[in-house]
């Protein structure tokens, strides 16, 4: 038992597991916060407005949806580092900064879901708040109500890429250890010095994770209404 | 209500409403042909799609007092009974329970009040959007299609419950149907379209009994008729087979008649 406590220690301290599963959790959760918000945002309004360059607008983000992080990594940190646009901030090698890297990486994939969905759905939501006397606020809300499923799998979607995520958090955060160190760039680090069992174990914690997180939403969704869950 | 010079242009269709006057406390029948812009100017006097030109004098009515119900209704993602109430709410207004319940009960959905809406079946999905649109006691209603598809014992109710609201409390309807048994019954002012155009506007027996358009004779040549007198002119082969005239019902916003 001494033994396996001391292997266990031995790991915890090596690569930093503890650290890397709290950077992990308030990197993910602010940056599909902060996204989310956005997107969903941007989604509802690239719907509802029409304006001149609106399909060269809907075409750009679906090309961000499909962009390789690593690339929107660099952009990132090229507007973070010290002679950078965005280099007063000193965000570089901080959680704020890997979270910046992630709202860039995951709002064009809940914006451009949410626009699928809106432009299926939300002209009859819209017009049925009309025909029952609901002011713009009410349409609003009515709007998030009535899409909060296609809402829901947005937002989980942009979560399973922010967790996942591993190239632009390595180059904006630099993987410093008890610091910057998210779960996935421990692994990446670990499978570097050829330790792949502490790798799949770290694998594996993320994986519980993940199930924790969805199975929460999906009691919040079952409290919603929805019954096939 | 009054329309002036309303314009709307969609794609190769083009709405042109000169003049129309909805008076108030009338049931209206708008009758025409598919396509002929009958559901664009429903959507237009409720500000779903926004006109090119003209204007609606909604003589002091506001959005609120306004509704409508279509052939195929939206119904909220939850149950029978948050749908009904849903227009309270909007209003700030606490439903009634007891009151609720009796809507429900007189549409025969109160067993279905904490069912989800959208496992109804599309009649008593209709039913539910019918009571929504009164239960708010709205002045102007829009009726598009709603009768549609509909058994007979379902119309009748429907029928009932128009009839029964002029009695009470008259209100403003405009009945957008191909089914002209309905017109006749209920309303006390058709109004014709053709091609995005009104081309008549009159009593049931002008329109439908007497026609003078040539346009509104072939409409009513090509769809069953079954009230009309064969001796009227223009009376052409749907007249054929017709039965009797049944009593009209009191309450329809005709003169004399409320």
């Amino acid at each position: 038992m001494e033994g396996f406590h001391q292997i266990f220690s031995e790991f915890f301290g090596t690569v930093g597991v503890v650290d890397s599963i709290r950077v992990t959790l308030i990197m993910s959760f602010f940056s599909t916060l902060i996204a989310s918000a956005l997107g969903i945002f941007l989604g509802l309004l690239l719907e509802k407005r029409q304006f001149p360059g609106k399909r060269a607008v809907i075409r750009v983000n679906r090309t961000l949806m499909g962009a390789p992080p690593v690339v929107i990594g660099l952009l990132a940190y090229m507007l973070l580092r010290k002679k950078g646009p965005l280099g007063d901030l000193r965000w570089v090698f901080t959680i704020q900064g890997m979270v910046f890297a992630q709202v860039l990486i995951i709002t064009p994939i809940i914006c451009g879901m949410v626009y699928s969905y809106a432009v299926r759905t939300a002209p009859a939501i819209r017009a049925f708040a009309r025909t029952m006397g609901a002011d713009a606020r009410q349409t609003g809300w009515l709007l998030l109500r009535e899409m909060k499923q296609e809402l829901y799998f947005a937002v989980v979607s942009g979560y399973g890429r922010s967790i996942s995520e591993v190239g632009a958090v390595f180059l904006v955060g630099g993987n410093i250890k008890n610091n910057t160190r998210t779960m996935t760039t421990a692994i990446s680090t670990l499978k570097g010095a050829g330790d792949y069992y502490e790798g799949v174990f770290l694998g594996v914690i993320l994986m519980i994770m993940a199930f924790t997180v969805q199975t929460l939403a999906d009691h919040f969704r079952k409290e919603g209404g929805d019954e096939n869950l | 209500m009054k329309i002036f010079n309303l314009r709307k242009q969609m794609g190769d269709f083009c709405l042109q409403i000169d003049r129309m006057e909805l008076a108030p406390g009338v049931v209206h029948g708008l009758v025409g042909s598919n396509g002929c812009g009958k559901s664009t100017l429903s959507k237009l006097i409720m500000g779903i799609l926004t006109p090119d030109g003209g204007r609606i004098d909604y003589e002091g009515l506001t959005p609120r007092d306004l509704t409508m119900t279509s052939q195929k209704p939206y119904l909220l993602h939850d149950t029978v009974y948050q749908n009904l109430i849903y227009p309270l709410k909007v209003r700030g207004i606490r439903p009634d329970e007891a009151e609720a319940d009796a809507w429900l009960a007189r549409c025969g959905l109160e067993g279905k009040k904490n069912q989800y809406a959208r496992s109804l079946s599309s009649g008593e999905q209709q039913k539910l959007s019918f009571i929504r649109a009164l239960i708010f006691h709205p002045s102007f209603i829009i009726v598009d299609e709603t009768m549609s598809n509909l058994d007979p014992d379902s119309t009748e109710l429907f029928e009932e419950m128009i009839l029964e609201q002029q009695r009470i409390r008259p209100v403003t309807w405009l009945i957008i149907s191909h089914q002209l048994i309905h017109i006749r019954r209920l309303c006390g002012c058709v109004h014709f379209m053709e091609k995005g155009r009104q081309i008549a506007q009159g009593t049931p027996e002008e329109i439908l009994l007497y026609p003078q358009h040539p346009a509104i004779r072939s409409f009513l040549a090509s769809t069953e008729v079954f009230y009309r007198d064969p001796e009227a002119p223009g009376a052409g082969k749907a007249a054929a087979g017709r039965e009797e005239e049944p009593e009209r019902p009191a309450g329809n916003g005709r003169d004399g008649e409320r």
